[in-house]
């Protein structure tokens, strides 16, 4: 009955699509796994196995490279639609597998390989459209490359960790940038946009040999970046919508709060204070995280070829994510016993979130059956 | 494959070369397509360029603001099955998507940049 202009995908080609996703969430469950052996919470998990206490040293290489630059390098793929494109998130996959496998050496160097061939794909969008987003995406590519050769290279966590994290607040703040072309810019938000993304990446470069100055740099770079974001972003607007533009605003802007938060966290290790969990996870859950779950019901069905039914139960993971975050990073750090709590409410937002988007999927499915479709046919177009 | 060269339109929002029954079902089809961020249609966003309705085809000539979007088919996906829900069913559809003339702001439809706050 639809006249789609497109053939239909071949088995092999869902059977693929379909390993791909499993493999990236089973790297997303790993590096969870690991996230909460650290934050002290007694996971059971297999003794006999060596992969639970690599996924606790190689926690933040699972989430950002093996996970998040998987998906980031899905997306651009897809978008560039060339199949040499998805080398790049295979690659960052494969080191993922690897890392648990026990070759970090490996891993390390094949996500070098990874962030090469993903600056290479972002060559190619530059190339199509020459545009201030555009290149801030290839300016993110760059910065995942520096922290993965960082990294290959065998440095401290403290000066890989900010280029890896600039890779991902690069790659959002550049999404934010297109976005706002719909609004009417004010003069001089560019350049403040650019003066805040520039001070991110001299930030990541002061920690080579001053924390201090990186703390300070970092973190005044996250907390400009954030109060732009605020200023500047649609979400804004589209708050004031309803249905998933709303939820879609919802997760941004409490996102950008965290991001405040992370920048104030990251000046005060600078200053002494202990703040390290929140300066890494008020960005990397509250500001990361919350941007994927509010973009997921739109981002999944273009990278996973499923369909989703958006309703309110969205807000139910996004909620758990946000309180358990306030919990952990507000009561935590002078309680174990909330830290490990917030935690384990971290995981369980995440876990609510993969359930729902199932749930999204199916109730798709139940609305959009063959007998409701032979009625939709049959009902004249309102 | 003949490309049908499409006029430009007065008081559409797009270029429209067709029969004028079918200008109506077409223009309300496009605008179920949505962007789901900012809940404004393809058409309010100024995405598309034009539409010829042809013997046996539908041709819509559209673009997309970023090159780096992953939603590009499903969007395009969108515009064929609301398109395959009004036209004529032995009619084909054919999303030409190109990137030149590139989308600009004043593109947007006045309720979308109201909206905006244009």
């Amino acid at each position: 009955m639809q006249t789609r202009s497109h053939t239909g995908t071949p088995t092999s080609l869902r059977v693929g699509r379909w390993a791909f996703v499993a493999l990236a969430a089973a790297l997303l469950a790993s590096g969870v796994i690991g996230g909460l052996l650290r934050a002290g919470v007694a996971v059971p998990v297999p003794d006999d196995s060596a992969w639970p206490g690599r996924a606790v040293s190689a926690h933040a290489f699972l989430m950002i490279c093996a996970f998040m630059g998987t998906v980031i390098a899905i997306e651009r793929a897809v978008a560039v639609k060339e199949r040499l494109a998805f080398a790049a998130p295979a690659a960052s996959a494969l080191a993922g597998v690897l890392m648990l496998a026990g070759m970090p050496a490996a891993a390390a160097w094949l996500a070098v390989g990874a962030s090469l061939a993903f600056i290479a794909v972002n060559t190619i969008v530059v190339a199509r459209q020459r545009a201030a987003h555009t290149a801030l995406l290839l300016a993110g590519a760059a910065a995942w490359l520096i922290g993965n050769l960082l990294h290959a290279l065998g440095n401290r966590p403290a000066m890989v960790v900010p280029w890896w994290f600039s890779f991902l607040v690069l790659t959002i703040a550049a999404e934010r940038l297109e976005m706002t072309r719909l609004m009417r810019r004010r003069p001089g938000a560019g350049v403040a946009l650019y003066a805040c993304l520039g001070l991110v990446l001299a930030g990541s470069a002061a920690f080579a040999w001053s924390p201090v100055w990186g703390g300070r740099l970092y973190g005044l770079s996250l907390a400009g970046l954030a109060a732009w974001l605020v200023c500047f972003d649609v979400a804004r607007r589209t708050v004031a919508t309803d249905g998933l533009s709303r939820y879609m605003a919802v997760s941004l802007l409490l996102g950008y709060a965290w991001l405040a938060v992370s920048g104030l966290a990251w000046m005060a290790t600078s200053a002494g204070i202990a703040a390290r969990d929140a300066a890494l996870h008020a960005l990397g859950l509250g500001f990361i995280f919350s941007m994927m779950l509010g973009h997921a019901p739109v981002i999944l069905p273009a990278l996973a070829r499923v369909k989703l039914r958006f309703g309110r139960f969205f807000y139910i993971p996004l909620a758990v994510l946000h309180l358990s975050l306030a919990v952990r990073l507000f009561l935590g750090p002078n309680d174990l016993r909330m830290l490990s709590a917030g935690a384990i409410g971290n995981a369980a937002a995440i876990g609510v979130f993969a359930l729902t988007v199932a749930g999204a999927a199916v109730a798709w499915r139940l609305k959009h059956s063959p007998s409701s479709r032979t009625h939709d046919a049959i009902s004249a177009p309102h | 494959m003949d490309r049908i060269q499409i006029p430009a339109g007065a008081d559409s929002p797009y270029a429209y070369a067709g029969p004028e029954a079918l200008r109506q079902p077409i223009e309300a089809a496009l605008r179920r397509v949505v962007d789901p961020e900012v809940a404004m249609s393809i058409v309010d966003l100024g995405l598309v360029y034009g539409v010829a309705v042809g013997d046996d085809r539908v041709e819509v000539v559209m673009t997309m603001t970023s090159a780096a979007c992953p939603v590009t088919d499903v969007v395009v996906g969108d515009v064929e099955a609301e398109l395959d829900r009004v036209v004529p069913p032995q009619m084909t559809m054919h999303v030409d998507l190109v990137r030149e003339p590139a989308w600009t702001p004043d593109r947007m439809s006045e309720r979308a940049r109201s909206f905006m706050g244009w």
